[in-house]
């Protein structure tokens, strides 16, 4: 007699299309407009904790990844948002080294919520909800962390800037736009180094600089393709939500006058938009990935990280049932 | 873990500092596993030692690397998945001691380990990943005399900046003089000092700097290698523990000291290798890269034919 196997298994898939996006959140979030609202709130609550802590641009950065991943393959609730938020930062903290005690990072959490009034116990229960979203949250993202390991868009910025010989000034500008690019679904769609080459690409042309120096995008381990949806990311934000950006207050004399036109004319001039390929919506639809809820009654949850241990473990069992045969 | 599970747990291999190791079994490929379960934390959640080392090992694929299979969430544990080796070089050299005194190895293994072990290192240097707590219980052996780097739970992976590491790294007797006088802009050289500790207790079967305290650790150290000064490590005394009334020791003679505790006769080759690995000065130690290149590794290299 054969003893049936309960497992359930996922390969890691750290980067999804928009359109697998869009396929994955008709399972989560059934008011798209109100989780962008909360969204916004929720960047702005996570920038000022890491205000708060002096943490760098990257612990920002992890812990938004983090937070848009967790509602790729979980119910969005705008009650338990705060919750995901901070438990985002908690595991970016051990991801990047930035380390808080989660005590502290809970007493932020809750001051700048204005909920006063924090006794010991509130605190305790706060914290079993934070390691229980932490699972989740681990398990959203296959617990692959190649993601956000070793490369983060400032510092990239800074790099290939200097790589490229850039000024200053345009990585400031770079970097101010990182910034509000955190927002964007782009995080979940292309590696940190391609994202922050579009980015250069961006501010070179809003500097009215001419003759953008990168042809190969090979030499930065990138391609065409990825670097014209980075780009064109970048410009759809601004052009969708000027008057939210954060570049729009930085009225530096060093950085070049910023308006809604602005960025539609860079778009105008870089037309047609083109970028990765993507899956059809139906292709999409038949992607059990996407379309399949999670099951976390499933006793054992297998995370495998390679598809060879897959096909490798395959081809035993085949090998085993034919012998059987 | 159930009966229903993918793997059945077998024996305890040992406890680490976040995890107890189990051997497994896979039931479907009847393969040998090693199965880490993580304890989760109830004051800090899952542990970043975990997460460290998940995130690493994912990506270090290599020979004398043991290999990360796959990460299992059952219920309230997490289990990481390894391949299974047969033991560590710490039980192995146990395994030879006969009585009360400790045996070194032969010096063909030693040196067969050896360069197994700068294989593995100068993998993960080259891939900018410290490993940061080398030492004989996270070098795993096989039945075929494989060595592979294991236990990536403090490694981390380097870049610009250096300067921010803990100092509260690598195990006390296998901790470079740099790191234990509180210099946190270490980089490779960390592993290396450790390699230098390896190299010198496989071949006496003892640990070369038995320290117990940080004190005592630097003592043991500049008792053997000789105190450090201004002329010989630059900038020596601007690191933030050290001390001005360490006492004044001359280097020893490092083959003098090891051989009456060799199995044969240690020749100067060796002695070179041992004495560029513990270098005081991080910026003198050898690379992992010059040490696989070192004359005592000569008839290795000289049999693959593109070196």
């Amino acid at each position: 007699m054969f003893a049936t196997l309960k497992v359930q298994l996922s390969l890691s898939r750290p980067y999804l299309t928009r359109n697998e996006l869009q396929q994955a959140y008709k399972n989560t979030i059934p008011d798209r407009r109100s989780y962008m609202q909360r969204k916004l709130v929720i960047f702005k609550f996570m920038s000022d904790i890491c205000v708060q802590f002096q943490f760098p641009r990257k612990t920002l950065e992890t812990a938004f990844y983090y937070y848009q991943r967790y509602y790729v393959f979980n119910k969005f609730e705008t009650e338990m948002c705060h919750t995901v938020a901070t438990t985002a930062l908690l595991l970016s903290c051990k991801q990047v080294e930035t380390f808080k005690k989660i005590n502290e990072l809970c007493i932020v959490s809750f001051r700048l919520r204005n909920i006063n009034n924090i006794n010991q116990d509130i605190i305790e229960n706060f914290k079993k909800r934070i390691f229980q979203v932490e699972l989740r949250l681990l398990e959203a993202c296959c617990f692959d962390y190649r993601v956000n390991n070793r490369i983060h868009i400032d510092e990239y910025i800074v790099k290939f800037g200097k790589h490229l010989g850039f000024t200053y000034e345009l990585c400031h500008l770079s970097w101010v736009i990182s910034y509000d690019i955190l927002k964007t679904d782009l995080l979940l769609i292309l590696p940190q180094h391609t994202i922050a080459l579009a980015i250069l690409k961006v501010a070179f042309e809003l500097l009215k600089l001419k003759d953008w120096p990168v042809n190969d995008y090979e030499k930065f381990k990138t391609n065409n393709d990825s670097i014209n949806e980075a780009y064109f990311g970048v410009l759809n934000y601004y052009i969708n939500a000027f008057d939210s950006c954060n570049l729009k207050d930085h009225t530096s004399s060093k950085f070049p006058p910023v308006s809604l036109e602005v960025f539609m004319q860079l778009k105008a001039n870089s037309s047609p938009e083109t970028g990765l390929k993507d899956f059809t919506m139906k292709e999409t639809e038949e992607d059990k990935y996407l379309t399949t809820a999670r099951d976390f009654t499933q006793r054992e949850r297998r995370y495998v990280l390679s598809s060879k241990f897959v096909k490798e473990e395959n081809a035993i069992i085949n090998a085993k049932k034919r012998k059987l045969k | 873990m159930s009966s229903s599970s993918q793997f059945k747990q077998l024996e305890k291999l040992g406890n680490g500092t976040y995890a107890t190791v189990y051997k497994g079994l896979n039931k479907t490929t009847g393969v040998y596993v090693a199965l880490k379960e993580v304890k989760l934390d109830s004051e800090e959640g899952t542990p970043s030692t975990a997460i460290r080392e998940i995130s690493l090992m994912k990506e270090l694929k290599h020979d004398n690397i043991v290999r990360l299979y796959d990460v299992i969430h059952t219920e309230n544990k997490l289990t990481l998945v390894f391949e299974y080796m047969d033991k560590d070089l710490k039980k192995y050299m146990d395994s030879r001691t006969t009585g009360n005194s400790p045996q070194g190895l032969e010096l063909s293994l030693v040196k067969y380990f050896q360069w197994q072990l700068f294989e593995g290192i100068s993998f993960c240097h080259e891939n900018k990943i410290l490993h940061r707590d080398l030492k004989p219980q996270n070098l795993l052996i096989n039945n075929k005399g494989q060595l592979k780097l294991g236990d990536f739970g403090l490694a981390r992976a380097f870049g610009i900046p250096v300067n921010t590491f803990s100092s509260e790294v690598v195990t006390l007797w296998y901790r470079a003089p740099d790191v234990l006088m509180g210099s946190r802009s270490y980089s490779t050289s960390i592993d290396m000092w450790s390699c230098g500790c390896i190299l010198a207790e496989m071949l006496t079967g003892k640990p070369l700097f038995p320290g117990t305290n940080d004190e005592e650790q630097l003592k043991l150290i500049f008792d053997m290698m000789g105190t450090p000064t201004e002329s010989t490590w630059p900038t020596v005394t601007t690191l933030p523990k050290y001390n001005s009334n360490f006492s004044i020791q001359v280097p020893k003679d490092l083959k003098k000291l090891l051989q009456p505790f060799t199995k044969e006769q240690l020749d100067d080759i060796v002695i070179d290798l041992l004495n560029g690995l513990l270098q005081l000065n991080p910026s003198m130690r050898l690379s992992a890269k010059q040490a696989l290149h070192h004359p005592w590794f000569s008839e290795y290299y000289q049999q693959q034919p593109h070196q």
